[in-house]
């Protein structure tokens, strides 16, 4: 009998611990989430152009933004100033991404890229406050405009943390940092803004040297899967992650086509590419690799494929999901 | 010989020198326990919840020991297979129970860390991701793969983040791994 009492203090010994360590943070209130629903809708509710500045591990980047939104349509021109030139042309979901070095051009259809400052998902998702705790910091102020101060604090460590400054006004988001901890991974800040002014249509086409010159056009051609006709699955998803969608795609100058599953906790994405090894394609590296900011990369090798996985999620996020990839029967 | 085996576990053995150590390992058991020492070691030290104990051998000479009963008297056998139960199950929960102390300990520690990293309250910013579990091998390639910027652009469609094609040149293999992820 004495062993049972023995187990019993156990198992109260196991709670309390549980209970002294588990700190839950709680359910994100109600005009926080507002906030997020206010920033997700402006992108469609104002026009807007400016100047803004991306910053991560010790690099800066200027690109020039205009957006115009009626109630047809909503077409936006992202041109970055520094480094070698690019120029981004979206109408709707219909993108054609300008290289006047390399006198390329990407296109695709079904384009769903998000922008800073439009980087919520449309509809809002509810599944942020699954994954991030999301609070009104305080006001302060940023180019020129007042700005609420949002901090979405993730609720376990697959993921990182963010900031949110969004003018007051009309709701737009002025500047976003990722963050991990104190630290700042990378961030987006408007260096200067002028909202809901008259947009020129011209300022949204490709001026007439870029149309008459001889470019050559990639068309990065996806065709979106249903669920189950891929051949490939990710076992086990890590908590707070929901598959987005599943395609094959044509990567550029590549003969072969990729597998492509997207993947997202709300705010941060992961995408999971399997490409088949060729003979005349180089070796694959499997291993870890960064890029700027806040994304990771993992490769790895199944038979005779090379899985990649891509995110901006901690490392050991992109290990869990590259390491559950299957193969169906 | 065995700083040879700590060079090659952290990576900085010489290439010439790497399959002739790995060769010795396989043949000498004393380097193997070094080996495996060595693992249990930098798991303690990052605290990682997979320990890489082997105890294998050992249950498996456990099992050698264990008398086999060849003429089975029925009516004690059976009393003395139910006490042995009985105490297995004893044993077993006690087990779970520590285990399952340990596991949360494991789960709870980042948790604490951070609440004694958070220097000010109004400092707003998010919980300090911690991981811990035991990092891969990493092997450090001076080229990485070119056709990541290809992957990168793409990626980048569903996300948040202005990156765009070109802006992705400095890819880095991962070689400070160790010293991000405590080894």
């Amino acid at each position: 009998m004495i062993s049972r009492k023995i187990i019993a203090l156990f198992l109260l010994l196991a709670f309390g611990f549980q209970a002294t360590f588990a700190q839950e943070l709680p359910r994100s209130s109600e005009s926080a989430l507002d906030w997020l629903r206010k920033m997700a809708d402006a992108p469609r509710r104002h026009n807007y152009s400016g100047t803004f500045v991306y910053y991560a591990d010790g690099h800066m980047e200027t690109s020039r933004i205009v957006h115009k939104v009626d109630q047809i349509s909503e077409r936006e021109k992202i041109e970055v100033l520094d480094g070698s030139p690019r120029i981004v042309f979206r109408n709707n979901d219909e993108m054609k991404c300008y290289l006047p070095e390399s006198k390329r051009i990407y296109t695709e259809k079904r384009w769903s890229r998000k922008f800073f400052p439009d980087i919520l998902p449309q509809p809002f998702d509810s599944i942020i406050d699954e994954n991030y705790y999301v609070k009104e910091a305080r006001l302060e102020r940023v180019t020129n405009h007042q700005c609420q101060v949002l901090s979405l604090t993730p609720r376990d460590s697959l993921r990182h943390g963010h900031q949110f400054w969004i003018d007051v006004e009309t709701g737009l988001l002025l500047k976003a940092a990722v963050v991990n901890g104190s630290e700042i991974i990378e961030q987006f800040a408007f260096a200067q803004l002028k909202i809901d002014g008259e947009i020129h249509p011209d300022l949204l086409k490709p001026n007439l040297s870029m149309a008459q010159e001889e470019w050559k056009v990639t068309d990065l051609i996806t065709s979106f899967l249903n669920e189950g006709e891929l051949k490939w699955q990710v076992m086990s998803l890590p908590v707070g992650f929901r598959k987005l969608v599943e395609m094959k795609r044509n990567l550029a100058e590549r003969p072969t086509l990729v597998d492509h599953i997207a993947l997202s906790d709300g705010l941060a994405t992961v995408s999971v590419f399997i490409e088949p090894i060729t003979q005349d394609s180089p070796a694959p590296l499997p291993g870890f690799f960064t890029s700027r900011g806040a994304v990771n990369i993992y490769v790895r090798m199944l038979d005779d494929n090379k899985i990649t996985t891509v995110g901006e999620v901690p490392l050991e996020t992109i290990k869990l999901i590259g390491d559950s990839v299957i193969k169906k029967d | 010989m065995k700083s040879k085996v700590s060079a090659l576990m952290d990576g900085e053995l010489d290439q010439r020198d790497v399959s002739n150590v790995i060769e010795a390992i396989r043949k000498g058991d004393d380097l193997q326990e070094e080996w495996e020492a060595y693992h249990l070691i930098g798991d303690t030290l990052r605290q990682s919840s997979r320990l890489s104990m082997n105890i294998s051998s050992s249950v498996s000479q456990k099992l050698k020991a264990e008398p086999t009963v060849l003429s089975p008297n029925i009516s004690t056998t059976e009393k003395k297979l139910k006490r042995r139960l009985y105490a297995f199950s004893v044993a077993a929960s006690v087990i779970a129970m520590v285990s399952a102390w340990l596991v949360m300990q494991n789960l709870h520690e980042p948790q604490r860390i951070i609440m004694a990293e958070q220097p000010n309250h109004n400092n707003t910013l998010s919980i300090a991701p911690i991981v811990g579990s035991s990092p891969p091998s990493i092997h450090n390639y001076p080229h990485p793969p070119i056709e990541i910027n290809d992957y990168l652009f793409v990626h980048r469609e569903f996300s948040p983040g202005g990156t765009m094609r070109g802006q992705v040149t400095n890819v880095n293999s991962m070689t400070e791994y160790h010293e991000r992820y405590g080894r």
